[in-house]
C-alpha cells in the first residue's frame, strides 16, 4: 500500500466513523418524528387517549421536537375536553416560541453542513398563531374571559407581524373580535370587524356585529354605511350559543428536491395542495338559524405562510449548498477522488428537508353563532363534511341568560 | 515561546473556570421591598408599588378621608385587559389588607358568599344548639363597590439591522369607587408603570 493509498483509506476510516455516528444521530431524529407521526395516526384514527399515552411515555422528545410535543399535546388534550390542561401545554409552547426571537448561532451554524433536522423546531408563522387560536377557544370554554381576551391581543400581535401569510385566518380574526365583545370591549371589537369586513369576500358576513358595535359607539356614518348590507334573514336572539367546529385534518408537509449535477441538492418543504371541505350543519330541534359562517381552510393559510418564508429558506439553502461544495472540494483537494466522492454522497443523503409540522391540527375551523331566545336549551348538532348529514352530536342542556354567551367544541 | 504557550493555558483555565462558575447554581434571599426586574414584563415588585399608591390614594381623599363610621366596601375585582396573564386577584386582596390594616373600613366577604351560605344551612339542619346559632338575615350590606381595569400597551422598535430590540411596555392600572345607592362614582386614581427593555437577537 504506497503512502497516498494509505492515507486515503486513514481518512475513510476516519470518514466512515463520522458518517457513522451522523447517520445514527439521522435515525435518532426521524425516531423521534416518528413517535409524533404515530400520535397523530392514532388522534386522527379517532383515539386521541392512545396518542396522548404514547406522546407521555418516556421523554419528551428532546429540546429539538419540543415545540411540536406541547403543540400535539395541547391539541389532543382540547379534544378529550381537557381545557385546562390544554391550556398549561399550550402556554409553555407560547412560552418557547418567545425565547425562539433569539437566533442560535451554534444551532443555525451546524445546522449548515447538516439539515433542518438538527435544529430546535419552531414552528411557521401560521402554527405560532394557532396555538393562541387554541389557547383563546380553550379560555372561552372554561368561561375564563379575561384570558382569552390576553390571547386575543397575543393573537392580534403575531397577525400584525406577518399579515400577508395570516389574513386568511378569518377564524381566528373573527375569536378575537368576540373575545373583545365579549367583555364590552367594543372599540377592538368594531376595529377587527371593520378590518375584517374590508378582507373578506363580502362585508355582509360581519355587517351585523360593525353596525351592533358602531351604533353602540356612537358611529352614525358606519351605522349607515354598513347597513345596506345587513339581510332580514339574518337571525337575532337575546343570547348566543357559539360553536367551535373542526373538520378534516390540515395537510401533510413534503419533502421537495431539485437536483443539480454534480451532487446539489435543494432540499424544501412543501404542503401538499388538499382541500379541507365545509362543514354543513344543522341546528336540532327547530332548525335554529345561525349567523353567516366565519372559517379557515387552515392548509391555504399554512400554505402562505411557508410561501412567505420561501426568500428565507433559499437563501439558507443556498449558503448549504455552497459549504458544503466548500466541504467536498476541500476533502478532494486533500485525498482523493474516491474520499470526495464519498463525502458528496453523504452530504447529498443528510440534505433532508425538515417537514416537521403541527400534525394534529384540523384542517377547517369554523365559528358557528347561533342567536337563542334567554332560557333553557337542549340542542343537537347534525354535521357532515361530505354531502350528506352522517353526524349527530348532543351538546349539554345549557341556561342561557339574556346577553349571555355559552361556547362549544366540536370536531368531526 | 514558552512564556506564550503558558499564557494560552492561562486563559484557557480562566475561560474554563468563568463557564463552571457561570453553570452553577445559585439562590438568595429576595426581600418583599426590593425591586427585581428581568425585563419588561410585570414583576411582583410592581404589584406592591400599585396597591401602596391605590391604598394611600383612597384614604386620603373624599369619601373615606371625611367617614367616621367605617362604612363597608365590596371588591369586585379588577378586570385584567392587559396581553399578558396577570392575576389582578392579588392585587385586590393586598389592596384590602391594606385599607383593612388602615381601621377605616371593613370588608363584605364576597369570595366565601356560599361557605356562609353552606355554614348557616348547617347550623340550621337540626345539629347545632339554638342557642349558639347565628341569627339569619344579620348580614351587613356594603355602601361602596371597588373596582379597577389594568391596562397595557406594548411599543416595540421596528423591524431593521440591528442586534438588540427595544420593548417599552406600560402599564396603567385605574380604580373606582362607586356609590352603591346612588351609582356615583365617589372616588377614581389611576397609577402607571412604565418600562422599557432592550433584548439581544442574537444568542450563542
Amino acid at each position: 500500500m504506497t503512502a497516498s493509498q494509505q492515507a486515503g483509506f486513514g481518512f475513510f476510516c476516519q470518514f466512515s466513523y463520522r458518517f457513522f455516528v451522523l447517520i445514527i444521530l439521522m435515525l435518532f431524529l426521524s425516531g423521534c418524528a416518528g413517535r409524533l407521526n404515530k400520535a397523530s395516526d392514532f388522534f386522527h384514527a379517532g383515539d386521541p387517549q392512545r396518542a396522548l399515552s404514547l406522546l407521555e411515555e418516556g421523554d419528551n422528545l428532546g429540546k429539538r421536537n419540543r415545540l411540536l410535543f406541547l403543540l400535539e399535546k395541547g391539541l389532543i388534550f382540547n379534544q378529550l375536553g381537557e381545557y385546562q390542561q390544554s391550556v398549561n401545554q399550550l402556554l409553555e409552547a407560547a412560552k418557547l416560541i418567545d425565547q425562539f426571537e433569539v437566533v442560535s448561532l451554534s444551532e443555525q451554524a451546524g445546522s449548515l453542513i447538516t439539515n433542518e433536522w438538527m435544529t430546535r423546531y419552531q414552528g411557521e408563522s401560521s402554527e405560532r398563531l394557532w396555538v393562541h387560536s387554541y389557547l383563546m377557544m380553550n379560555y372561552l370554554l372554561l368561561g375564563q374571559y379575561d384570558d382569552a381576551l390576553v390571547e386575543a391581543k397575543q393573537s392580534l400581535s403575531r397577525l400584525e407581524k406577518n399579515p400577508e401569510a395570516l389574513n386568511a385566518d378569518y377564524f381566528t380574526r373573527a375569536l378575537i373580535a368576540l373575545c373583545f365583545a365579549n367583555l364590552a370591549e367594543d372599540n377592538d371589537a368594531y376595529l377587527v370587524y371593520r378590518k375584517l369586513a374590508d378582507d373578506l369576500p363580502s362585508p355582509a358576513l360581519v355587517a351585523t356585529d360593525i353596525v351592533a358595535h358602531a351604533e353602540r359607539l356612537g358611529m352614525v356614518d358606519e351605522v349607515e354605511k354598513y347597513r345596506p348590507f345587513l339581510s332580514q334573514s339574518f337571525p337575532e336572539g337575546e343570547s348566543e350559543l357559539v360553536l367551535f367546529v373542526a373538520n378534516d385534518r390540515i395537510p401533510l408537509k413534503r419533502p421537495g428536491n431539485v437536483i443539480l449535477p454534480p451532487s446539489f441538492r435543494f432540499s424544501f418543504p412543501y404542503y401538499s395542495a388538499e382541500k379541507a371541505s365545509w362543514p354543513r350543519i344543522n341546528i336540532l330541534p327547530h332548525s335554529w338559524s345561525y349567523r353567516p359562517l366565519l372559517s379557515t381552510d387552515l392548509g391555504v393559510v399554512a400554505r402562505q405562510a411557508l410561501a412567505v418564508r420561501k426568500a428565507r429558506i433559499i437563501a439558507k439553502q443556498s449558503i448549504r449548498i455552497a459549504t458544503k461544495e466548500a466541504i467536498s472540494q476541500s476533502v478532494g483537494n486533500k485525498n482523493d477522488v474516491a474520499a470526495e466522492a464519498l463525502v458528496r454522497v453523504a452530504l447529498f443523503l443528510l440534505d433532508e428537508p425538515d417537514t416537521r409540522s403541527w400534525q394534529t391540527l384540523p384542517g377547517r375551523l369554523t365559528l358557528v353563532r347561533i342567536p337563542l331566545p334567554a332560557g333553557r336549551h337542549r340542542l343537537q348538532v347534525r354535521l357532515s363534511a361530505y354531502g350528506e348529514f352522517d353526524q349527530v352530536i348532543d351538546l349539554p342542556e345549557v341556561q342561557l341568560r339574556r346577553g349571555q354567551r355559552k361556547f362549544y367544541s366540536v370536531r368531526f | 515561546m514558552q512564556t506564550f504557550s503558558w499564557l494560552i493555558k492561562v486563559v484557557l483555565v480562566g475561560l474554563l473556570m468563568l463557564l463552571v462558575a457561570g453553570c452553577s447554581v445559585t439562590t438568595r434571599e429576595v426581600g418583599s421591598d426590593e425591586k427585581v426586574i428581568y425585563d419588561e414584563g410585570y414583576h411582583f415588585s410592581d404589584k406592591k408599588a400599585i396597591v401602596d399608591d391605590m391604598a394611600t390614594s383612597l384614604l386620603t381623599t373624599y369619601p373615606l378621608l371625611r367617614a367616621t363610621d367605617r362604612p363597608v366596601l365590596i371588591v369586585y375585582g379588577i378586570a385584567n385587559r392587559t396581553s399578558e396573564h396577570i392575576s389582578t386577584s392579588a392585587m385586590t386582596d393586598d389592596m384590602r389588607q391594606a385599607l383593612l390594616k388602615s381601621g377605616r373600613v371593613r370588608f363584605v366577604n364576597k369570595i366565601q358568599r356560599s361557605n356562609i351560605e353552606q355554614e348557616t344551612s348547617y347550623q340550621y339542619g337540626g345539629n347545632v344548639a339554638a342557642e349558639t346559632r347565628i341569627q339569619k338575615a344579620r348580614q351587613v350590606g356594603a355602601k361602596y363597590m371597588l373596582t379597577g381595569t389594568l391596562r397595557s400597551i406594548e411599543k416595540k422598535q421596528p423591524r431593521q439591522f440591528r442586534l438588540k430590540k427595544k420593548t417599552l411596555m406600560y402599564y396603567s392600572l385605574n380604580m373606582e369607587l362607586t356609590d352603591l345607592q346612588t351609582g356615583l362614582i365617589e372616588w377614581a386614581d389611576s397609577t402607571e408603570v412604565i418600562r422599557e427593555a432592550t433584548k439581544p437577537f442574537i444568542g450563542w
